[in-house]
């Protein structure tokens, strides 16, 4: 995977920066991370940049950010900016999940639970 | 005695030589005298007058011979100068035709041609003195091999510059390279990431600068592609060259590739055209990028709000255009250097592009850059080498589904985040419970009171690896009947919930 990887990053003549717009998605108005799930509303609309009609086909589907970033190859930064701007069209919507951290004593007590079964 | 043919020639000629009227008008007195003095002063008078007729004939006689010696020397004389008057016309004549030689011999020169052949073509009228015609050939031979050996000197120099060029190109393109893995990796740090954005930008400026010297050296601009290239990835990849490259508008473009071999110098010269018009314009003005297909090829446009060009600095710049395609002396550059248009010029000459500056509608420039068709090819390389573009645009969203599913496996990073919290807060003893065959059956109802309906299609594959409840997850993802829950990862109940928010 990482091999094809670098491929992917030999091909492309464009750098990053023109992707983001040299943006570095620190302003994002909302925080997006790896395990957000994006579902596209509708499909991309012509003309709109590969990447985010890309996005768009991807995300017909529930699907996190860290698989859309996997899977365009795409660094998560990259990724947020421009869900970032599908969001600010509408064009996706996002949902949080619910923090792991919670549930990470009730999965363990569970667990126990079983275990003296 | 050689003079006095011509000159008894000419007394031949002239019939009654001047010089015969004083003997025969001395005779003519002499005879009157005697005719009218008396008799007796005959004898005496006719003495003196025979005597002097003689006398003046003599003389008359010399004084016409020396006459017509005199008239020879001088046709002889006019003869001589109407000769050298004439070799001298001549040499003059070869003097000019020197003068007129050397630039031609020059120019050859500087075209690659060798001192030799260049002499060697030097013809000679054969009526000039050979002498002169060797310190001709002496002179001319002097100025060529000084210039064959400024030329070579030119040269070196040139290849000196293509050869530090190639050495920078190669360390930048190292540069980009690694670049690009630390974005990658340092992809969720936002603030690492801007300024690795920024490294980047910096790299490919510099990058930029080391084509323009190797182009101007007759070298072709930076990497070779195997491939061909989309073209509106080509246009992007101008874009990253540049410094204001956030002005600059990327309209749509048709869907066609640049072959392989066409992309980089496509790259460069755009580059080249948009820095020049990011520059020249006033800085909150965008500069348009568009690229239509035309008859001959593809047309790409690059439009500026800024001062225009007036029809003189227009004249300027493709008079600078028109010499860079003649080829350029990097000597000539002279300080601070605008090597944009020579750059592109060159390239246009190597790689078959029109360019045309004119005035813009929006008042600045409108560059035109036409691509052959033959460097353009329809078919869009496809392959995840192709880039996200293609990889994902043509393919229809079932197959997109498909590809999902089957690389679902392949994504094995969150089931295992899900996974290793409980194997880890498990002890030792349960995970070598779960590498056993007993230990399966002993999962599976524990998925059991989870997904009552899974069971029932979970249990002819359930006893094989955890890998297969991805499977099941995958498959409730994608909206299989028969899968409605998932038991491992919190995002597969999340994802079914959006999914079914959605349908």
């Amino acid at each position: 995977m990482s091999d094809e990887d670098h491929a992917w990053h030999e091909a492309g003549p464009e750098r990053l920066y023109v992707i983001t717009g040299g943006r570095s998605g620190e302003a994002a108005k909302e925080p997006l991370d790896l395990v957000t799930l994006v579902i596209a509303r509708s499909g991309p609309p012509h003309g709109m940049q590969p990447e985010q009609a890309a996005i768009l086909r991807l995300c017909t589907a529930p699907i996190s950010v860290a698989e859309i970033a996997a899977y365009l190859g795409l660094p998560f930064s990259v990724v947020s900016v421009l869900l970032g701007d599908l969001l600010a069209e509408e064009l996706v919507v996002t949902r949080s999940t619910v923090p792991p951290v919670a549930d990470m004593g009730l999965i363990k007590e569970v667990i126990r639970g079983l275990e003296q079964l | 005695m050689d003079p006095t043919g011509p000159a008894t020639g000419m007394r031949r000629d002239r019939a009654v030589s001047p010089w015969v009227i004083p003997p025969i008008a001395v005779a003519l007195g002499t005879l009157i005298a005697l005719l009218v003095i008396g008799t007796d002063a005959r004898v005496p008078v006719a003495w003196v007058g025979g005597f002097a007729t003689l006398v003046v004939s003599f003389v008359a006689l010399v004084v016409d011979q020396r006459s017509s010696t005199l008239a020879a020397l001088r046709a002889d004389y006019a003869g001589q100068e109407a000769a050298a008057r004439g070799r001298l016309a001549q040499q003059e004549a070869e003097t000019v035709r020197l003068a007129a030689l050397l630039p031609e011999a020059v120019h050859r020169l500087q075209k690659g041609e060798f001192a030799e052949d260049v002499l060697s073509e030097v013809r000679y009228d054969p009526a000039l003195a050979h002498e002169f015609q060797l310190a001709h050939e002496a002179a001319l031979r002097a100025v060529v091999d000084a210039i064959q050996n400024a030329e070579d000197l030119r040269e070196s120099a040139e290849r000196g510059f293509v050869n530090i060029a190639r050495r920078v190109q190669a360390i930048i393109h190292q540069q980009a390279q690694s670049l690009r893995e630390m974005e990658q990796r340092h992809g969720q740090d936002h603030q690492v990431f801007a300024d690795l954005l920024k490294l980047d930008h910096g790299t490919a400026l510099v990058g930029r600068l080391a084509d323009s010297i190797a182009v101007l050296g007759g070298d072709r601009p930076g990497r070779q592609w195997g491939r061909a290239v989309p073209l509106y990835s080509v246009l992007r990849g101008a874009m990253s060259r540049i410094i204001d490259y956030q002005r600059v508008e990327l309209h749509p473009v048709s869907e066609v590739a640049v072959v392989g071999p066409a992309v980089e110098p496509l790259i460069h010269a755009i580059a080249e055209l948009l820095d020049n018009a990011t520059r020249y314009s006033p800085p909150q003005t965008k500069v348009h990028l568009t690229a239509a297909e035309v008859q001959s090829g593809v047309a790409i446009e690059i439009e500026d709000g800024g001062v225009g060009l007036s029809e003189e600095a227009r004249e300027r710049a493709e008079r600078m255009l028109r010499e860079a395609q003649a080829g350029i002396d990097l000597h000539d550059l002279g300080e601070t250097p605008r090597l944009g248009l020579a750059v592109v010029g060159r390239l246009a000459q190597a790689y078959d592009l029109t360019v045309a500056l004119r005035s813009s509608a929006y008042g600045g420039v409108r560059a035109v850059l036409i691509v052959p068709a033959t460097l353009i090819t329809s078919t869009p390389a496809t392959g995840a080498a192709h880039g996200i573009g293609t990889t994902f645009g043509p393919r229809p969203l079932a197959e997109a589904g498909t590809r999902r599913r089957v690389a679902g496996p392949k994504a094995s990073p969150p089931v295992e985040l899900g996974a290793d919290p409980s194997a880890n807060g498990l002890p030792q003893r349960r995970r070598r419970h779960l590498a056993t065959a007993a230990e399966t059956s002993e999962a599976a109802p524990a998925a059991g009171p989870a997904a009552p309906a899974a069971t029932a299609t979970a249990k002819p594959e359930g006893s094989s690896e955890p890998g297969m409840w991805l499977g099941e997850f995958t498959d409730a993802l994608a909206g299989r009947d028969g899968a409605p829950d998932v038991p491992f990862p919190q995002s597969g109940d999340e994802s079914t919930d959006e999914r079914d928010k959605r349908e």
